[in-house]
């Protein structure tokens, strides 16, 4: 398999979570290696009014959109970039935004995008609109976004769709990265998709006790047309797989005592009736 | 008897289309369903389906007591702002509600649904059933309802938005609910079932949810409708249902002190549907409007379903005998009897 090195100068990731530096182009981030500056993972904040906030590096140059749940869009500029850190406004609408970063360069382009849920009122529109719609030339979409009770979680397998001007890319090399570390690289099908495995590296976990951690995730792709490069990445925060405090096995057992009672309960109350 | 014609058959096939709907919804081509319909269904459907396309009023409510109401209290904030949330939950439930009133739980209901047809399974398994439960042990079990939705629904996740309770108890009903685990499991994920050793509460109530789960499966098999005894969905819909469109109505006639085969079929062996002489509206607390005691009454128009003031379905000796018939017919076939057994139908078998 062709091993694709370049993704985008642009990263995008979320304020609490822990953070990579930009890599270069041209240059890839190894399998397992520990992520270069991180601050630790804060606590995942589910139900935060304040306003969000973003890490953007490289954001010289670049053009910011805010894309609204209804598709309008909000320009971000400087007064909402500061130190590479971009603060969402409020848009007053409830549901997923999606968050939009392009960079030309001239013969090639590049783009990262991140959905984030934002509050407000009801935006009576669907999330898989905003990602089904065009929002940059070249994307990775969420197929679908995790919402409601979902979140990404490591070791959870989630699909992701390329598309180039609405069309989905088949045999596209797909390279997934985390702030942890780790990498996975695949190759689209014929409907531009592809199924990936969270890797669960979190370090230092302990079995059976909550990891309330959080880090990110990147899909990237690049994809050639006309003579111009176009480097896409989609950002997502990523949580500490469950089944790590969570035990399968031992919900089967209960559930089967359960199972044991209710067939003693039923027995019993017969013996009485007759 | 036509199948199309009996109002169980015809139940049942709401049901299979409502678990279909309310289950897989959006993974079944309407991808907007994920986006679910009201947020407020007067029904267990649970948001940790994925591709399920509703979620019971009971979730959002849960969490508008923990995270908007006790902190409004706790910070000495406006409480009215703090029930603005409920009250708009409240308002899109009750729109709902109106038109179909408690029969969200006899039609819709995904757990309900479940409960019933493993039901019908134990019945063809020839298992030896309980057609009615002793009707001291339905006076014990029907507070319970009224404490698990005062406790579980309202006042843990309030004490826990006001501080008063770990985080983990900011929505406990949804923690022991039998059908997070249900709706889960029918699409493929295990994840639900488990053990959760976070902390000791998270430990109780998982082990609380495990074995509630194992011994609704089980006892359905022998006892109709087992876990709705105790659901705080039924007492929610219970003081509402005043305000809904349909309605049971009872023309009681001097014939119903003998008869009492209204309340052997009842699946939630309300016995006052029988005993009840003055009233005329006998939507008790506990009714599911399934509509059984309206076909197992032998006398014309004693009992009715009533949309508004139009009578949509009334009691009738001629569909009674028939569907008497139909019962007797479905029973008679079981496993049990087929491999040469001597287990008999359950003592009201014609019910």
């Amino acid at each position: 398999m062709k091993i694709l090195k370049p993704i985008t100068s642009l990263v995008l990731a979320i304020t609490s979570a822990t953070v990579i530096a930009a890599p270069d182009p041209g240059k890839a981030v190894t399998s397992n290696q520990p992520a270069k500056a991180s601050a630790p993972a804060k606590q995942t904040q589910q139900h935060q009014r304040r306003p969000k906030q973003l890490t953007l590096d490289n954001a010289e140059g670049a053009t910011i959109k805010l894309w609204k749940p209804d598709l309008t869009t909000i320009p971000l500029e400087q007064r909402h970039l500061k130190h590479g850190s971009i603060t969402l406004p409020r848009t007053g609408m409830d549901n997923y935004h999606a968050i939009v970063a392009e960079k030309d360069w001239g013969n090639s382009k590049e783009a990262v995008i991140r959905y984030e849920y934002l509050r407000g009122r009801p935006s009576k529109h669907s999330p898989t609109i905003l990602s089904a719609t065009q929002k940059t030339t070249f994307e990775v979409v969420p197929a679908p976004i995790p919402r409601g009770h979902y979140h990404y979680y490591s070791n959870q397998e989630w699909s992701f769709q390329t598309r180039f001007k609405q069309h989905p890319i088949p045999n596209l090399p797909v390279v997934m990265e985390t702030t942890n570390g780790s990498r996975v690289e695949t190759i689209s099908d014929n409907n531009g998709m592809v199924t990936i495995r969270i890797p669960d590296d979190f370090p230092n976990i302990i079995p059976g006790e909550r990891d309330r951690r959080s880090a990110d995730f990147s899909v990237s792709a690049k994809y050639q047309d006309n003579g111009i490069t176009y480097n896409t990445m989609l950002s997502a925060e990523y949580r500490v797989d469950q089944a790590h405090w969570k035990s399968l096995s031992w919900g089967f057992a209960v559930a089967g005592l359960g199972m044991i009672a209710g067939g003693f309960i039923g027995r019993t109350r017969k013996k009485n009736r007759s | 008897m036509n199948p199309l014609r009996n109002l169980s058959v015809i139940r049942k096939l709401v049901q299979v289309a409502a678990f279909a709907l309310l289950v897989y919804g959006s993974s079944i081509g309407a991808y907007h369903l994920a986006d679910k319909l009201t947020h407020a269904l007067p029904a267990l459907s649970c948001a940790y389906d994925l591709n399920g396309s509703d979620i019971c009023a009971l979730i959002p409510m849960q969490h508008q007591m923990d995270h908007r109401l006790g902190p409004a209290i706790n910070s000495g904030g406006s409480i009215l702002m703090g029930l603005l949330p409920t009250a708009i939950t409240l308002g899109t439930f009750l729109i709902f509600f109106i038109f179909l009133n408690k029969a969200f739980c006899g039609w819709i209901c995904p757990l309900g649904t479940f409960q019933e047809f493993l039901y019908m399974i134990g019945q063809k398994l020839g298992l030896q059933r309980t057609e009615n439960v002793d009707g001291k042990i339905v006076q014990h079990l029907r507070p319970v309802k009224w404490l698990i939705l005062i406790l579980l629904v309202f006042g843990f996740p309030l004490l826990t938005g006001m501080g008063y309770l770990n985080h983990d108890l900011g929505d406990p009903f949804c923690k022991i609910c039998p059908s997070r685990i249900l709706t889960t499991l029918a699409n493929g994920d295990t994840t639900q079932l488990h053990v959760d050793t976070a902390s000791t509460t998270t430990m109780v109530l998982s082990i609380l949810a495990d074995f509630l789960f194992g011994l609704v499966i089980v006892l359905s098999l022998t006892v109709r409708q087992p876990f709705c005894r105790i659901c705080p969905m039924l007492a929610l819909n219970a003081i509402f249902r005043k305000l809904g469109l349909l309605r049971l109505i009872k023309n009681a006639s001097s014939r119903c002190d003998k008869c009492g085969l209204c309340a052997k079929a009842c699946p939630m062996d309300i016995k006052e549907i029988h005993t009840e002489m003055e009233l005329k509206n006998v939507l008790f607390e506990d009714c599911t409007l399934c509509g059984r005691c309206v076909e197992f009454c032998p006398e014309k128009d004693v009992l009715q379903l009533k949309y508004t003031v139009i009578p949509v379905f009334s009691a009738d000796p001629k569909y009674f005998k028939g569907r008497n018939k139909a019962q007797k017919k479905w029973e008679k076939t079981n496993l049990l009897s087929r491999l040469g057994g001597s287990r008999k139908p359950a003592k009201n078998s014609s019910t």
